[in-house]
């Protein structure tokens, strides 16, 4: 289906699913203004957006059924696989943190409905940084992303270091911005340009401007990207962040959040500055070691639950690097199955967490969870399968994407990338594992933990699906590599047809 | 093919199935005696009959080539094509009758011997299983099929040797003899492999035929493939450097030492040479260095023998000794004569040690009777045992005759022989006249120690006790009987090889003996005594036999003698001989105690769990678990640590980014 | 006669397949039985396998080179993915030993496993699909998913079902593995990128792969060390070998058994199959081949004097582990036929008497509760039968003619003297320590004085335990006199190994290859 996106209709068309949850939201918010809250307001809150959530899930579904393409050049937004792709991943995260907030923010006596609505509006931030086609856009989408997610962070009022943890996220935050706002006047003035396929085309063109402040700028933008996907040394953030934050936002963080933050980075860097590869992989080769190595030690010295998963996170944003610096568009393919299994994997742990914590999980040990196994079979055997999962073991949808992060990388000739990779993953098994062998082969001790997890109904939601999904496209990924691989063929189109030029 | 040939597969299943038929007995009747007795010798008798028939079958041929039975193709692969096949010959004959032969009699007297003994099944079903494995080793037909029996035979003497397992010194010394033996067996192997590699083959015919072809005379791969099967030598035939096995096999029941230790395992040895007396004759280097070791250990087992107490051990040294003179003799290149000797020693050293099982018995009853705990087997509580065992002392005093080589004994000319080829030899090599001498040295020990234990033990008072001396008898006729065969042979064995200058009759087993020792002839110079020099020598011989009987008979004192329990431990080179040297005590201090040590402290406590584990593998986990931590402690949660960190990050990234 | 039966029912096509699926089916039958019966259900199961894996003994044709019992369907074909399966002459014995074993050790399991049976014998069904998978795999990215599928099942057996010090066991058992196997990944990815980016055809599949190997010669001497490290730890070659002591000491009885009897092969077959075919001059250059074999030498001297000196009977047997596999690598790459085929015997021969003696030791653990020989002592009166049995056993370890062990050792030292005579040689020794270490503590278990009151009344054998020790001793003997069968089947395979491995060219026999894509990226 061809859409104008110079006409009204058009563009409204185009930004379909973003207008829908945008309207939804304020929609909830006019609610919460009217009513004076309490628990049911918040609960049926949780229930609407979740449906507002499927909502757009279906209009992404069908929009990219459909096939949308622009006519003429997208200025802004990008109508590709791409975009659809993405947007179904980040929707599933939103849905999946929804679906746990319900029963958890009763549970915790966190009597904010305003939570849904943030939530919401984040979402719509991703959905903008996962179809950007320019840079204004990026950092539009990131921005209402960010903020709104800040707030989320710091929404246990009650608890000063999930307040400390959220002041953080937001002074580095902004910080962050900063470097990436300055990144893309840099870029501008070095291509002239802020459209991701005019810029491609002007370097291809060879006239790459000041190539010094072209190297500043992608740097910075980086730097920029760095610090939203928790890359080392950008990633002192999240560790706290993660641990003071609701469950259900960390998962949200973990999964949706920084997907997005590697949606964005993957159209920069494969669409923009595809051909421009040689100033910024070094850099990105770095950047990965770095963290897959640091992520996974430090997450090894952990005792805590959700502090290991916060580092695991971190790990697991390095494997994400190394499809990035592949340059290919194979990498993109590898970041959206990725992205997807790791969604699936992280949350279903947080999910599980956040079933058998109290008081924001922070305190939960891997050592709580002793001969979960004989109480309480069923999780047990889930928790295994998303620990397996993230380790990358065969017969996970984990493997597959950690499979395809592979072979793309060797593929683009960073054998050495892929050989630190397997040897990072081997040290994560130090720290997945235990949590497998403190449930199955522990003798159970009367820590209240297991009595007291009761897996509330959306949760159990998420964490059956999660299994479900990640066994098999474990076994059975075909559709979905599909999927993945000709959603990200379309980056690599030719930036001057993009552009509306006469192909020659 | 005669049709007794064809059947000479069943000399070798009857024993299995005895042993098979008293292995399920032992389980499930142990008490069943009788039927266990019957089966067990009836086995051995049929088997011995067989025999006959073969031999008589062979002889009708008069085959220069061996009668080969083939019955399945064991391994094939590739090159390599073993074939199970039973080889009927000369050599293989002539033992096949001493194994199955002396092996009837000796199963005979273990029905009186080992009757009261709660595993009587067990026993012959061992016994059995050794006849069955002696067998194969003597009629495998390629070097695989004889080292099926050669380690077949080390396990049952290792089963044995330590049937009263209770006792842990029995049970070390079946573990000795069977570690010794596997030392020696690796030089089989390898020796296997060698000739394989040479030969393309290791069935003896194609063996023997390809190898003057391929091999240069003398050459180092033929000495090194002899050498090493030598060392295959020493180990089952307990030569130095690894006879020490042999004097603690004693541990085992009397009839087993005489079958195994005296009579035919111990003797595979000498079979092996003389089975490939081709490939010894191609390597003289070699066949040097086998005539030298018979004859050293010959000297060096006689000295320890001298002092002896345990009637047994007597006979083990005595035993080591004359294998000494055997492998002289195929060293010499003397295989008929070494063959001779084989034959003679198993009849006369079979009743030795049989005859001292009897003495055993009867002590050993005599003490159970009163309860008390004394060495049965220890000469000074012996003395004159004549007087109530007259069988017995008249056949050992035959027996020793035999051994220590009195005129018209069959030991005599054995043993003259091997001594006459190597002074013979002489003349190629001094070296020989000293083996010679050597060898005379021995025959004068050999005639002196065995008198003494006649002495000791038959003669002048006896020192068994007052109470016992009541309970003291002759044995029963099951154990009389085969002693007064056995007697036969030693007396009349001579008669098999008379030496040439006897007119009629002489040499017949070198005649016999021609198809197989002819090829090895081919490389060994014609040395002919002539008849003056063998009247000489066998005069001689007869001087020193003489002499070391009349020389213990004048020297010793059985009266001055007292029981074991008042006796004054020896001194000076006594005590020496009588801690045989301390051979053992040599071996345990510089090989087994290092090994073990190193074994224990540096390979496994070191190496392995200091090194790879300790180091290496926990070793890595802890460094991880390190930085780690080190990166959670960087972790302050001060925002102004994560700026610094976030600060450096920025300026490595634009130092990059500038750099390009 | 039996062959024409199975080729009636058209055995040949779906044979594999079965023996794939029937494990994980019981295993779904064990879960659903009552936690009493789940034992009996899973020996059912377990001897159907072994019933249906006697087929392949009638109808493999010992004459037909290349693989046998094919059967292929595309499981991802975007990437050159295949389900792809089937069998030669080395992989039927390694199957046929998984199904023998499999029905003993659960057998063996009845009274040791006391709790959580289900889920015991559940994992040992899945086990069973794991290990045969590793052997039939034709297709490398389905061999690296059973290879490493398979190690979950043993990590639960030993973690949780093991002894005192079994948590630090299994993580060990798994990290060890875990690290190789990942290695190996890296390497089978680059070997599938170089031959599909030279040969515009993505494919994992074996044959295509080994066809173009000498494509990623550049490469080679790496790819080579990726593949050997992940074999030479499951071997496990000296230095890669204390994974095994622990694991094996601290596994249950059916867990040491399997571990023993067939996941050690993997290893070796590994090496046979596919590190050595694919990188042949890689792991003939000079220096690999020394040291390969100086290890291997070094791994039988080693291992046996470490035996030596345990206290521990369990971890005895499994140092003499080390010494027994370091005959099978000594056997390869001294890459005669006889060594060749000689290291195979042994893999079988390994598996049965070792694993023999695990079973053993289980019962002797299950009467009195130690591993420790200096506890036990003179059983030979208390259980005659039990000490005649272990007797033969280990006589068989030790390698006694006439006994299975006696056949691969001897071809495998045959073989290798002829190219390596001094490694042979001295590998020879292992003959003797073998001997000492194993007869030490038979003599310090069977024999010597009753003295420790608690064995007085020790119970001989029951009928049980008559029911698992009498098939292996049939093996041991059969094998051990009439090993021609066996030698028939595998020597054809063999050949192609050593042809192949010396002159590296043309195309393997019987290729048959899914239509790859054109492109994949």
């Amino acid at each position: 289906m061809q859409i104008d996106l110079s006409t009204p209709t058009g563009a409204a068309l185009g930004l379909l699913p973003e207008i829908v949850l945008t309207v939804w939201a304020m929609g909830l918010l006019l609610v919460i203004g009217w009513r004076h809250s309490d628990q049911r307001l918040v609960r049926r809150l949780g229930a609407w957006t979740v449906g507002g959530l499927l909502l757009a899930l279906g209009v992404v579904g069908w929009m990219w059924h459909r096939g949308v393409e622009p006519v003429g050049l997208p200025v802004m937004l990008a109508l590709d696989g791409f975009r659809w792709a993405a947007a179904t991943v980040f929707l599933l995260g939103a849905l999946a943190a929804a679906l746990l907030a319900i029963g958890y923010l009763s549970r915790e006596r966190i009597l904010v409905p305003e939570f849904y609505p943030l939530l919401l509006f984040a979402t719509i931030g991703m959905l903008l940084m996962g179809g950007a086609a320019d840079l204004i856009v990026v950092f539009l989408g990131l921005e209402l992303m960010s903020l709104a997610v800040y707030v989320l962070a710091g929404i246990r009022r009650r608890s000063a270091a999930s307040a400390e943890a959220a002041l953080k996220y937001f002074l580095l935050g902004a910080f962050a911005s900063g470097f990436l706002l300055y990144g893309i006047a840099l870029v501008y003035g070095a291509t002239g340009s802020t459209n991701l396929y005019a810029i491609s085309f002007q370097l291809a063109g060879g006239g790459g401007g000041n190539s010094v402040m072209l190297g500043l700028g992608i740097a910075l933008l980086l730097i920029g990207f760095g610090f939203k996907v928790s890359a080392v040394p950008f990633h002192m953030w999240a560790p706290d962040v993660y641990d003071g934050a609701p469950t259900p936002v960390t998962a949200f963080m973990a999964a949706a959040v920084k997907a997005a933050g590697f949606a964005a980075l993957v159209r920069v860097a494969l669409i923009a500055f595809v051909d421009h590869a040689a100033a910024w992989q070094a850099t990105m080769w770095w950047l990965a070691v770095a963290t897959m190595v640091v992520g996974n030690l430090v997450a090894l010295a952990q005792r805590r639950v959700k502090r290991m998963l916060a580092y695991s996170s971190i790990a697991h944003a390095g494997y994400l690097l190394v499809a990035v610096a592949s340059a290919t568009p194979s990498g993109g393919a590898a970041f959206l199955f990725y992205a997807f299994a790791y969604t699936a994997m992280t949350i279903g742990a947080f999910a599980i967490l956040s079933a058998i914590g109290r008081d924001g999980e922070s305190e939960v040990l891997v050592d709580d969870l002793d001969g979960l196994a004989q109480r309480r079979p069923w999780v047990a055997f889930a928790m295994s399968v998303f620990m397996l999962s993230l380790l990358g073991f065969p017969g996970t949808a984990g493997f597959i994407g950690k499979w395809m992060i592979l072979s793309t990388a060797i593929g683009a000739g960073q054998t050495t990338l892929a050989v630190a990779l397997v040897l990072a993953s081997v040290v994560s098994a130090g720290y997945y594992l235990p949590v497998v062998m403190a449930m199955y082969m522990k003798p159970q001790q009367d820590s209240e933990v297991a009595d007291r997890a009761t897996v509330l109904g959306g949760a159990r939601v998420v964490i059956v699906a999660a299994a479900v999904a990640l066994l098999l496209f474990g076994v059975w990924p075909n559709r979905a590599l599909d999927l993945a691989r000709t959603s990200s063929r379309e980056l690599s189109a030719p930036a001057g047809v993009m552009i509306g030029l006469p192909q020659e | 093919m005669p049709p007794m040939l064809d059947w000479v597969w069943l000399v070798v299943v009857l024993p299995f199935l005895g042993f098979l038929v008293n292995g399920a007995l032992s389980f499930f009747r142990p008490k069943a005696t009788r039927a266990i007795s019957i089966m067990g010798v009836g086995v051995v008798v049929v088997a011995f009959l067989v025999a006959l028939a073969a031999a008589a079958g062979f002889a009708g041929l008069h085959a220069e080539e061996p009668v080969l039975v083939h019955l399945w193709s064991w391994i094939p692969i590739g090159a390599l094509d073993i074939s199970l096949t039973f080889q009927v010959d000369a050599l293989s004959i002539v033992m096949l009758l001493v194994v199955t032969g002396v092996g009837m009699l000796i199963h005979v007297f273990s029905i009186g011997y080992m009757r009261e003994d709660p595993g009587y099944g067990r026993y012959f079903a061992f016994l059995n299983l050794f006849v069955f494995f002696m067998l194969v080793l003597v009629l495998g037909a390629s070097f695989p099929v004889l080292f099926i029996g050669w380690e077949g035979v080390g396990l049952c003497s290792y089963l044995l040797i330590g049937f009263w397992y209770s006792e842990k010194a029995n049970a070390d010394a079946g573990k000795k003899a069977f570690i010794m033996n596997r030392i020696g067996d690796a030089g089989f192997l390898v020796a296997m492999f060698w000739i394989f590699k040479e030969t393309g083959s290791l069935a003896f015919q194609e063996v023997f035929a390809r190898a003057p072809s391929l091999l240069a005379v003398g050459g180092p791969t033929i000495t090194g493939i002899t050498l090493l099967l030598f060392l295959a030598c020493t180990g089952k035939s307990a030569q130095i450097p690894l006879y020490t096995w042999l004097p603690d096999a004693m541990a085992g029941p009397t009839p087993v030492s005489a079958l195994i230790h005296a009579a035919t395992m111990v003797t595979a040895g000498v079979y092996l040479v003389a089975r490939t007396n081709v490939l010894f004759a191609m390597a003289p280097v070699s066949s040097a260095v086998v005539a030298t070791v018979g004859a050293v250990t010959a000297l060096w087992a006689a000295s320890i023998a001298l002092k002896q107490w345990d009637i047994k051990k007597v006979l083990a040294y005595s035993t080591v000794s004359q294998l000494g003179y055997m492998f002289l003799g195929v060293g010499v290149g003397a295989i008929a004569s070494g063959i001779f000797h084989l034959v003679t020693h198993a009849f006369f050293k079979a009743l030795l040690f049989l005859g001292s099982g009897s003495v055993i018995h009867a002590l050993h009853k005599a003490y159970h009777h009163t309860h008390a705990h004394e060495d049965a087997q220890d000469m000074r509580n012996m003395g004159g045992l004549a007087r109530w065992m007259p069988w017995t002392a008249g056949v050992m005093w035959l027996a020793t005759a035999a051994i220590a080589g009195v005129p018209g004994f069959s030991g005599f000319f054995s043993k003259d022989e091997i001594l006459a080829e190597t002074f013979a030899k002489g003349h190629e090599h001094p070296l020989f006249f000293v083996l010679w001498t050597v060898g005379t040295i021995t025959a004068l020990m050999t005639a002196f120690y065995m008198t003494r234990m006649m002495l000791y033990t038959f003669h002048g008072p006896n020192r068994t006790g007052e109470g016992e001396r009541s309970h003291l008898h002759e044995a029963p006729w099951v154990m009389t009987g085969p002693l007064v065969v056995l007697a036969a042979g030693s007396v009349l064995g001579g008669l098999l090889n008379l030496p040439e200058v006897v007119p009629a009759g002489a040499g017949w087993l070198r005649h016999w003996l021609e198809p197989v020792t002819a090829a090895g002839d081919f490389y060994r110079p014609e040395a002919h005594l002539p008849i003056g020099t063998e009247w000489l020598l066998l005069g001689l011989a007869t001087v020193v036999a003489a002499g070391g009987i009349v020389a213990a008979w004048r020297l010793l004192r059985p009266e001055a003698l007292v029981p074991a329990r008042e006796a004054v431990p020896e001194t000076g080179l006594a005590r020496i001989l009588l801690r045989k040297w301390y051979v053992d005590e040599i071996y345990d201090a510089i090989v087994v105690r290092p090994l073990v040590w190193v074994s224990r402290n540096v390979l496994w406590k070191g190496v392995d769990a200091g090194v790879i584990d300790g180091a290496g593998v926990n070793g890595s986990a802890r460094v991880a678990r390190g930085v780690g931590a080190i990166g959670s402690w960087l972790q302050t949660g001060q925002v102004g640590t994560y700026v610094f960190f976030f600060v450096v990050g920025v300026l490595l990234i634009l130092r990059a980014a500038t750099r390009t | 006669m039996m062959e024409s039966l199975f080729v009636g029912l058209g055995y040949e096509r779906w044979a594999l397949n079965a023996l794939l699926v029937l494990p994980l089916v019981g295993a779904l039958l064990v879960l659903a039985a009552p936690a009493a019966r789940a034992k009996h259900v899973a020996l059912v199961v377990a001897l159907v396998e072994f019933a249906v894996s006697l087929g392949l003994w009638w109808t493999f044709d010992a004459g037909q080179s290349g693989m046998q019992f094919r059967f292929a369907a595309p499981w991802i074909p975007a990437y050159g993915i295949a389900y792809n399966v089937g069998l030669d002459g080395i992989s039927l014995f390694m199957v046929l030993l998984t199904t023998f074993t499999m029905p003993l050790a659960i057998l063996g399991s009845f009274n040791y496993i006391k709790a959580r049976e289900r889920g015991f014998y559940a994992l040992m069904l899945v086990l069973t699909t794991g290990m045969i998978g590793v052997f039939v795999a034709l297709d490398l990215f389905l061999f690296y998913v059973f290879w490493e599928v398979m190690l979950i099942p043993m990590y639960f057996i030993i973690g949780i079902w093991g002894g005192e010090r079994r948590l630090y066991a299994a993580i060990k058992f798994f990290l060890y593995t875990f690290v190789g196997s990942l290695l190996m990944l890296v390497a089978i990815l680059v070997l599938y990128t170089v031959v599909g980016r030279e040969t515009g055809t993505y494919s994992f599949d074996y044959h295509w792969l080994l066809f173009q190997s000498s494509i990623a010669r550049p490469w080679g001497i790496w790819l080579f060390l990726a593949f050997a490290l992940a074999f030479a730890i499951k071997v496990p070659m000296f230095p890669f070998h204390t994974w095994l002591p622990d694991a094996h000491v601290e596994a249950p009885t059916a867990g040491s058994v399997i571990l023993a009897g067939i996941l050690l092969k993997m290893g070796a077959y590994g090496f046979l199959r596919f590190a050595v075919p694919f990188f042949p001059d890689a792991a003939f250059d000079p220096r690999v081949a020394s040291i390969v074999i100086t290890l291997a030498v070094v791994g039988i001297v080693y291992g046996a004097l470490v035996a030596m000196v345990q206290p521990d009977f369990k971890k005895l047997i499994a140092y003499s582990s080390v010494s027994h596999l370091g005959f099978v690598m000594l056997g390869i790459w001294a890459m005669t036929t006889q060594s060749v085929a000689g290291a195979v015997m042994i893999m079988i021969n390994h598996g049965v008497s070792t694993g023999a003696l695990f079973l053993l030791v289980g019962m002797m653990y299950e009467r009195r509760h130690s591993r420790l020989i200096a506890d036990y002592g003179g059983l030979a009166r208390v259980m005659p039968a039990f000490a005649a049995i272990l007797t033969l056993v280990s006589l068989s370890s030790i390698g006694l003619p006439g006994t299975n062990g006696f056949v691969g050792e001897f071809l495998v030292l045959l073989g290798a003297f002829q190219t390596h005579p001094v490694a042979a040689a001295i590998a020879t020794t292992g003959v003797i320590f073998a001997a000492v270490y194993l007869l030490w503590a038979l003599q310090r278990i069977i024999y010597q004085k009753l003295d420790n009151p608690e064995n007085e009344r020790l119970t001989d054998l029951r009928p049980r335990e008559y029911a698992i020790l009498v098939p292996i001793i049939v093996m041991i003997l059969w094998i051990g006199l009439y090993p021609k069968p066996f030698l028939t089947r595998i020597e054809r395979s063999v050949n192609e190994f050593v042809t192949r491995s010396v002159q590296p060219v043309g195309p393997p026999p019987g290729i048959v290859r899914l239509d790859p894509v054109p492109e994949a990226e």
